[in-house]
């Protein structure tokens, strides 16, 4: 960042964030369309497209039907005809509608075709736990990880909103960009983590996690919504002797797999903390490839802390005690603290 | 003969000698997977191959050698990708489901009801630019059937976006028959129903095939919309080779085979016209020859590097 961006700093949230960035690459690229449900008119229904209509005109901003896997299928199709095509599927939980052109398509075409075929794609969707139960709650992350050719990023702070944003449209990849809803619908002044974002368009580059906090107790690795519960635990924490070293992953494919270990080899005790679901998940997989590079006996504590394997309910005294929150996390870290 | 006859006979013939070259690879385990030919249907490549431009785009299904050879795919890198060699047109890493040709705006899938969404995407970077282009979408009776031929004709037509939309009925999804699994008649009728122009053809009379490709590609390219072309035709053989295909009734096929023969039907037809039989043979056996010389020459080439198996997941070092 420069000098200069420094001191054009803003507190906006990241829905205005995400808009900005995207309004920002259509002005510099005609190539770059946004289509979607209520992307145009209504701005996106966390505001996240507003502004964009009027002043691209439909052609570039497209309000669809509610046609998921063909939209998502004319995306690939625009992608390979040379645009640079967003697609947003209004929560991720709907996926499954369009999953085929998602993971057959999209992801695939650029192996299938030798590297002859390009795929600059963003798919541009919600995740995360507002309170809206079982198929509007999810976040699938690793869902879209497990399935190789994609990119997958997901946002914590508002400034990577924007930077992370621009970084997805200008990548020739395939990128899975999830927005949490919690976060669009968070007010600018409550970002516990860079909530001060350039106005000039920058890039934030997909693939390097970010140390949000250092210390030199306890490794805490996640990312979206849950890298702001973490801060509020870590504070929580910290004075009770505990000294948390966060890390915000910022996309888990690419995976900073190096980052996450020299803070892991450093404090020997990791937490993973995650939205998604346990089993099968980002968590184990973090663990993992940390003790492949580390040695199978280089840390003392391991634990992951995930969304059991349950789907989200809608009554909020059940919601709590499944989805990991900054009263559950700081229990977490107070529970690996006492056993060392 | 007018030359154009004998160039549409011989497109059908070469198109045919193609898949019978590549049948070769079948037991023999050069090609390790299944194939899909197009034996029956050549006189719909043959018919499209008239009426397209360099630019328009096609994307196609699992049965799709002879939609990529009418749009101008080299022959000799299809028919390697298709054998799975590094020469490919992908590299063999597509196969005979999966050629993908972005010179030549050619691509397909092997998911059935899967191309419309590509080529509505092509048809809208043509709208969007405002290019005299057409998108054709091509699928068979089954993927009409699938939520994404309503989804693609109903947003080509609300927005004009130039999508043709070609229907191959085959008249059988696998073993379901069309008329087991869809109350009308046929798949063009459909078309009122999207405000799209809709024709239906006899997908084995090769030049009625080129009159109506043109009039629907016409009209979609002068900005009309949609269309939705129909063109009936029947699979000699089965759904890919090895199939058993008991699902058919040994005396349907022969009769059909005999019935709806592009190749025989348009040589007939020639014949009556005045068109010399041993002129016509020469024509074949070019075909064979030629394509014969192909497989040979594509047999020397070498297989994919393993090590390479790991390249081209995606377009920058990530």
């Amino acid at each position: 960042m420069t000098a200069d961006m420094a001191a054009n700093m803003r507190k906006i949230n990241a829905s205005q964030a995400v808009a900005e960035s995207l309004f920002q690459e259509m002005e510099c690229d005609e190539r770059v369309v946004i289509l979607g449900e209520d992307v145009g008119r209504c701005g996106g229904v966390f505001g996240s497209s507003r502004n964009l209509l009027d002043r691209f005109g439909p052609m570039r901003v497209r309000d669809t039907p509610i046609s998921e896997m063909s939209f998502t299928g004319m995306g690939v199709g625009m992608a390979m005809a040379g645009l640079r095509p967003v697609v947003e599927i209004m929560f991720v939980d709907f996926i499954g509608v369009c999953l085929e052109q998602v993971y057959n398509a999209m992801a695939k075409i650029p192996y299938m075709s030798g590297g002859r075929v390009k795929m600059p794609m963003v798919i541009k969707t919600a995740g995360g736990n507002i309170g809206s139960a079982a198929q509007h709650s999810q976040c699938l992350w690793a869902t879209f990880a497990h399935l190789p050719g994609m990119q997958v990023v997901a946002p914590s702070s508002a400034r990577d909103h924007k930077g992370l944003m621009a970084a997805a449209i200008r990548s020739d990849n395939p990128v899975i960009f999830i927005e949490h809803k919690g976060l669009l619908l968070k007010q600018a002044k409550e970002f516990l983590n860079a909530g001060d974002v350039p106005a000039e368009p920058f890039v934030t580059p997909i693939g390097k996690a970010d140390i949000v906090r250092k210390g030199g107790d306890i490794t805490l690795v996640t990312l979206s919504a849950s890298v702001e519960y973490a801060m509020e635990a870590a504070a929580q924490v910290a004075g009770e002797g505990i000294d948390v070293e966060l890390i915000d992953l910022r996309s888990i494919v690419p995976l900073d797999v190096e980052t996450v270990a020299q803070s892991a080899a450093k404090t020997g005790r990791l937490l993973v903390v995650d939205e998604d679901y346990l089993s099968f998940g980002l968590s184990a997989e973090i663990i993992v490839r940390v003790l492949e590079r580390l040695g199978p006996s280089s840390l003392r504590q391991l634990r992951r802390h995930a969304v059991p394997d349950v789907p989200i309910p809608a009554a909020l005294s059940l919601e709590e005690v499944l989805v990991p929150g900054p009263a559950s996390i700081a229990r977490v870290l107070r529970e690996m603290a006492a056993a060392s | 003969m007018k030359l154009n006859e004998i160039n549409l006979f011989r497109t059908m013939v070469r198109l045919r000698a193609f898949d019978e070259a590549c049948i070769e690879g079948v037991p023999t385990f050069e090609i390790h997977g299944e194939l899909h030919t197009s034996i029956g249907q050549e006189a719909i490549g043959a018919a499209m191959a008239q009426s397209l431009t360099p630019h328009d785009a096609v994307v196609s299904t699992h049965r799709n050698h002879y939609h990529a050879l009418a749009k101008g795919v080299p022959p000799r890198a299809l028919m390697a990708e298709i054998f799975e060699k590094e020469t490919g047109l992908c590299r063999g890493r597509g196969g005979h489901m999966h050629p993908f040709d972005p010179e030549r705006n050619f691509s397909a899938t092997g998911i059935v009801g899967a191309s419309l969404p590509v080529a509505l995407g092509y048809a809208y970077n043509f709208k969007l630019k405002g290019l005299p282009y057409v998108a054709v979408g091509i699928c068979g009776d089954g993927a009409t059937n699938h939520g994404t031929f309503h989804e693609c004709l109903n947003m080509a037509a609300a927005w004009g976006l130039p999508l043709v939309c070609l229907v191959e009925n085959n008249q059988y999804a696998i073993s379901v028959r069309f008329s087991d699994v869809t109350a009308t008649p046929g798949i063009a009728e459909r078309a009122a129903a999207y405000g799209a122009l809709g024709r239906r053809v006899d997908g084995t009379d090769v030049e009625e095939v080129v009159k109506a490709f043109a009039e629907v590609a016409k009209h979609t390219r002068k900005g009309g919309g949609p269309s939705l072309l129909e063109a009936t035709c029947y699979r000699h053989r089965g759904h890919y080779e090895g199939d058993h295909d008991n699902y058919r009734e040994r005396a349907e096929k022969q009769r059909m085979r005999a019935e709806m023969d592009p190749i025989a039907r348009y040589r007939r037809m020639l014949v009556e016209r005045g068109a010399a039989e041993g002129e016509l043979d020469q024509i074949v056996a070019a075909a064979k020859g030629e394509m014969s010389a192909m497989l040979a020459d594509i047999r020397k080439d070498a297989m994919p590097d393993p090590a390479g198996a790991m390249d081209h997941v995606f377009a920058e070092v990530v």
